[in-house]
């Protein structure tokens, strides 16, 4: 495989918040790369950093340290024009269909105002054709129907499509989806996803969803790679496949055990990996070393508690994993109960 | 299963309706179940199908611009008394509620009042049904034992002082302080991180076996109903429009609308899947379409579904009103064979 | 200030006239006669009252408003059911210019709507308009009595003037033999506009620096804040009785000015509250990643939602205007000239009219007015939310 370029990078990337005088470390040297019209999952659990790491990626928060390159070049070295292009090239949906579209505007000046701002369309007639071909775009037709309404009358799904619609009037190359699913009906939420599918094919997309939902998380990104987050690091990155079909880190194990399934003999064959502690560390006081350790069932006294891993290889996985016993070419043995 | 022997609670044509500036909102519709001793029932469907109305209606909380238009909901109490639920009086609904019939409701975890201590909230519940402070604190300490709780550091506690997890598991067990026969539960798991939703189900499986209570389970989640569930109950636009044994259901459903709610849900099992959503969206209830209220959105819909209210198919535990039962077990058949 | 001098004078009506034409003639021109004929009036109406003041605007309105009933969505391409393929977006200037001021109609009429939603609050804007209609044309209908009148002695041995409501005097006569009704339609005006000034000026500075403060945050937000934590740590009503002492009002503008001085920090908290929580919303971080600009972020996106709200607060910073003016007159402090409600009712207690049951109309009629007022303004914020909130206008 030729290493191609990145659209995105984060380097070393930190970040913590302030909240009086406690600091909350909650990104911890996150590496990642994606390449252009790839697909990537964050996953992991509520606290964990995927949000945060969305809105690095989509520029809405700095990192404490580190890097964000785009294209291979820091961030901060872009000027002018340049700078305003780079910065539009990410964009956000967020997660609550709800707050998301300001009530105020009807959706065609919603979409009109960044198709004007930045010049997108040339005239009048050029602007009211091209909110119809974004909105025809994300399937809500006929737009006739969409175009003066206002967000409250439109339903939650609907409501999720303009926020992709209103994203992809920039022209961008990568969207953030922060959990952009997870407040719509079960039963539309597959059509919003192949929806984004198509248009990563039409506009040349990276897309980088957010969420909390192995399963949906595996539909997705079928074809593309799943990151596992745990108190600010990623702790397992690598195509779907590899990390759904044979996960290596204790967590990532974990969590795919823990998740009951839409079948009834299999999720009740299932058997729930025993963590050693069901209680999640707070921020203000991650674990030494590896931070899974007082929950992990295969913990080795006197060296998970001890170096701190970093994500690498293993002998019995395709994927990346930050797992000290693995990375230091061992086996998982559950010690004591 | 015997029947009617071990019914605890019997809902025989319950309708509920909501007053609407433009209309009437039918949001329960002509529903009937028998919940069994023991048995877990998951009421299944999307937001707006009516799931949230039948459980208010079923604890006769229903807001003032809603009534109960018809129905029996007859209640059987370990005694083998019958207790009409729709014809108790305030007085006496409210210590039917909780001491027979319990609650958990959607997102509780969040709602608990942050000034008072659990041990409070567990004296309070007892004092309403005349049970002494020491039984009350006996009672609930060996619930959160049961609830895999530390019972004294949570007795003590403050609600802000448990995480999310830890509050719905105390709900969980003041629900059952009174040793109600049924519990029903609006969503109890959403919202909660996969970890906690599996403590949460496992300490729920495990009660359930101990204190042989029936569950009535309300969510949009197939996977977690496919995982508790006895008995799965597919609501569409205010009407069961499926319900059988959870195995029949999953794997021979016979509705096409379960059908499509199955064929939207991702499995982590399988490799690459096909899945499809549903198109259009929830019907509006003021008014509904003529035939199968489902059609609008079906696959299969033929003329007739649009004409004709499509009769309810008996076929043992496993009832269904669908046209075209027998095409949806076919082309089920397909995909699980695949 | 324009159009002062001709309010409801026959220029006014003039003016009025003129600026009906131009919505009859869109009426006409369009065939929706009916609607051009009630846009003539309005503007007829509010140009007599206010001359250029609510002429002008009143033309843009109902012109708008006819548009919107000439100009109907359906034939909007923008609207239309067709496909992408079919639909044909070309207009010209003309067509635009209808189009748009067909959109503002139809806004106006969803606050109308609103307005007229809500029992309540109609019944405020009733309220509200029923003073305004008297103190702008009460006189042309009646004369201020301003010199005693002697010559209405019951008879020559009666040493009082008082007199309860009779069918000559609806409201009783005064000290003086005055009628109280002269004073009640005559005493609003200066009373109504001083504090309708003061809430404008209150508001307008809550929401500047509110604004500002929430927005900039950091040292500029200390300083705003600290300024008005200053300000409300003093009792508001005590200083304003000294500095009324003190201070010599040469004119109404002054006392509003004083009295705005002292009452914008409480709703400049309010406001910077509101931006705050407004500013924290995922609509507000999307314009941020669409790089839509700190301009159209306030402008756009957190002022439109604010509006009902501003409304809202500058409606309570008239009505507590109002009671500090009223309460500042009572007591003395400040030198106004009758006609005046206050000053009725500082009359009423100096010339002993609480302990005279045939004098009660002189304290009885001021204070109802300014309750009446007050409650009708009160009653009229509840309308305001459904005006201006999308949310809550049923769409047309």
């Amino acid at each position: 495989m030729t290493e191609q370029q990145s659209l995105i990078e984060l380097r070393h990337v930190y970040r913590s918040f302030e909240k009086g005088r406690v600091e909350f470390p909650v990104l911890q040297d996150i590496n990642l790369a994606i390449r252009p019209k790839e697909v990537l999952c964050l996953v992991g659990e509520s606290g964990c950093g995927k949000t945060t790491t969305g809105k690095i990626i989509a520029g809405l928060l700095k990192p404490s340290s580190g890097e964000l390159l785009y294209e291979g070049e820091n961030i901060e070295k872009f000027r002018g024009k340049r700078r305003a292009q780079v910065r539009r090239a990410t964009q956000l949906v967020h997660q609550d269909p709800f707050s998301s579209l300001n009530p105020s505007h009807t959706i065609g000046q919603i979409l009109g105002y960044p198709l004007k701002r930045h010049r997108m369309v040339k005239d009048r007639v050029e602007l009211r054709r091209r909110i119809w071909e974004l909105l025809t775009l994300v399937d809500l037709t006929p737009p006739g129907d969409i175009v003066n309404k206002y967000p409250h009358q439109l339903s939650g799904g609907q409501r999720q499509r303009v926020s992709i619609a209103r994203a992809l009037t920039v022209d961008p190359n990568l969207i953030v989806a922060d959990e952009a699913v997870s407040m719509v009906d079960v039963s539309i939420r597959i059509g919003i996803l192949k929806m984004l599918h198509n248009l990563r094919d039409v506009f040349d997309l990276s897309i980088v969803l957010i969420t909390h939902d192995l399963a949906l998380a595996k539909y997705f990104a079928w074809e593309g790679r799943i990151a596992v987050m745990y108190l600010g690091r990623i702790v397992e990155i690598g195509r779907t496949p590899d990390v759904i079909g044979n996960p290596a880190h204790p967590y990532t194990q974990a969590l795919l055990s823990a998740v009951p399934e839409a079948d009834p003999s299999i999720t009740r064959s299932k058997e729930p990996m025993k963590l050693r502690s069901d209680e999640i560390p707070s921020l203000t006081a991650i674990p030494s070393g590896c931070a899974f350790h007082p929950r992990c069932p295969f913990h080795q006294p006197g060296f998970c508690d001890v170096a701190s891993p970093r994500l690498g290889v293993t002998k019995q996985h395709q994927q990346n994993v930050a797992c000290l016993p693995l990375n230091s070419g061992g086996e998982l043995v559950q010690h004591d109960s | 299963m015997t029947m009617n022997q071990d019914v605890v609670f019997s809902v025989k044509n319950l309708s509920m309706s909501y007053l609407a500036d433009r209309g009437r909102v039918r949001a329960v519709n002509n529903v009937s179940f028998d919940l069994h001793k023991g048995e877990t029932l998951a009421v299944i469907g999307e937001s707006g199908c009516g799931k949230s109305s039948l459980n208010l209606s079923l604890i006769r909380q229903i807001p003032r611009t809603a009534e109960i238009e018809s129905g029996t909901m007859d209640y059987i109490t370990r005694e083998g008394q019958h207790i009409d639920v729709l014809k108790l009086s305030p007085a006496r609904l409210r210590k039917f509620l909780w001491s027979e019939v319990a609650m958990v409701f959607q997102g509780a975890q969040n709602a608990l009042n942050p000034v008072i201590r659990i041990a409070d909230m567990v004296y309070d519940t007892g004092k309403a049904h005349g049970i002494n402070k020491a039984e009350s604190k006996k009672r609930a300490l060996r619930l959160f034992e049961q609830v895999r709780l530390d019972p004294m550091r949570v007795f003590n506690a403050y609600p802000h002082e448990l995480s999310g997890g830890m509050r719905q598991r105390v709900l969980l067990a003041l629900s059952l302080i009174l040793r109600p026969q049924v519990v029903i539960m609006d969503e109890p798991t959403t919202g909660v991180d996969i970890l906690t939703q599996r403590s949460i189900l496992e300490v729920l499986k495990e009660l359930r076996m101990q204190l042989n209570f029936s569950i009535i389970f309300i969510s949009h989640d197939l996977a977690v109903a496919a995982e508790i569930a006895d008995t799965i109950a597919t609501m569409y636009a205010g009407e069961f429009v499926e319900m059988g044994p959870v195995r029949q259901v999953f794997y021979n459903p016979r509705h096409a609308y379960t059908l499509s709610l199955l064929n939207a849900a991702p499995r982590l099992s399988v490799g690459e899947e096909e899945l499809h959503s549903i198109k259009g969206s929830p019907p509006d209830l003021i008014d509904p379409p003529s035939g199968c209220k489902f059609h609008e959105r079906c696959n299969f819909a033929t003329d007739i579904c649009q004409h004709t209210v499509p009769p309810i198919e008996r076929d043992g535990a496993h009832q269904v009103a669908c046209h075209h039962s027998d095409l949806v077990r076919k082309e089920r058949a397909e995909v699980l064979n695949k | 200030m324009i159009g002062f001098e001709t309010v409801a004078s026959p220029v006014g009506l003039i003016i009025g006239i003129v600026c009906g034409l131009i919505p009859l003639g869109v009426g006409l021109r369009y065939g929706h006669v009916k609607a051009g004929v009630w846009g003539f009036i309005a503007c007829a109406v509010s140009g007599f009252a206010c001359g250029f003041l609510g002429g002008l605007p009143m033309i843009l309105m109902a012109t708008a408003v006819v548009f919107s009933y000439a100009y109907v969505n359906k034939q909007d391409p923008f609207t239309s059911r067709q496909s992408l393929e079919e639909v044909n977006f070309e207009e010209t200037t003309a067509e635009y210019v209808i189009r748009q001021f067909a959109a503002f109609g139809r806004t106006l009429r969803a606050m109308g709507i609103g307005l007229v939603r809500n029992k309540g609050g109609f019944i405020g804007f009733l309220g509200i308009m029923f003073f305004a209609i008297m103190s702008i044309f009460g006189p042309l209908v009646v004369e201020y009595e301003g010199s005693p009148r002697m010559d209405r002695r019951e008879s020559p041995q009666s040493m009082t003037l008082f007199q309860l409501p009779s069918n000559e005097f609806p409201l009783g006569l005064d000290w003086q033999g005055r009628s109280i009704l002269s004073h009640i339609v005559y005493g609003g005006q200066t009373l109504i506009v001083t504090s309708v000034q003061a809430g404008l000026m209150a508001t307008l500075v809550a929401v500047l620096f509110g604004s500002l403060a929430a927005l900039l945050g950091g040292f500029v937000d200390q300083i705003l804040s600290a300024f008005s934590n200053f300000i409300l740590t003093i009792p508001q009503f005590p200083l304003l009785l000294v500095l009324a002492s003190i201070l010599t009002f040469t004119s109404n503008f002054m006392l509003a000015v004083l009295l705005a001085a002292l009452s914008w920090p409480t709703l400049m908290r309010a406001v910077r509250a509101q931006v705050l929580s407004l500013r924290e919303r995922d609509y507000v971080e999307a314009a941020i990643t669409l790089d839509l600009g700190l301009y159209h972020i306030i402008v756009r996106e957190v002022f439109p939602n604010m509006v009902s709200y501003i409304a809202i607060n500058f409606i309570f910073a008239i009505r507590a205007a109002m009671y500090a003016l009223v309460g500042l007159v009572i007591l003395g402090m400040v030198p106004l000239r009758e006609p005046d409600w206050g000053i009725m009712i500082w009359n009423a207690q100096s010339r002993g009219a609480f302990y005279n049951p045939n004098a009660m109309m002189m304290a009885f009629a001021p204070i109802v007015a300014i309750a009446l007022f007050q409650l009708s303004l009160i009653l009229f914020t509840r309308s305001l939310e459904e005006i201006f909130n999308p949310r809550l206008r049923r769409g047309l």
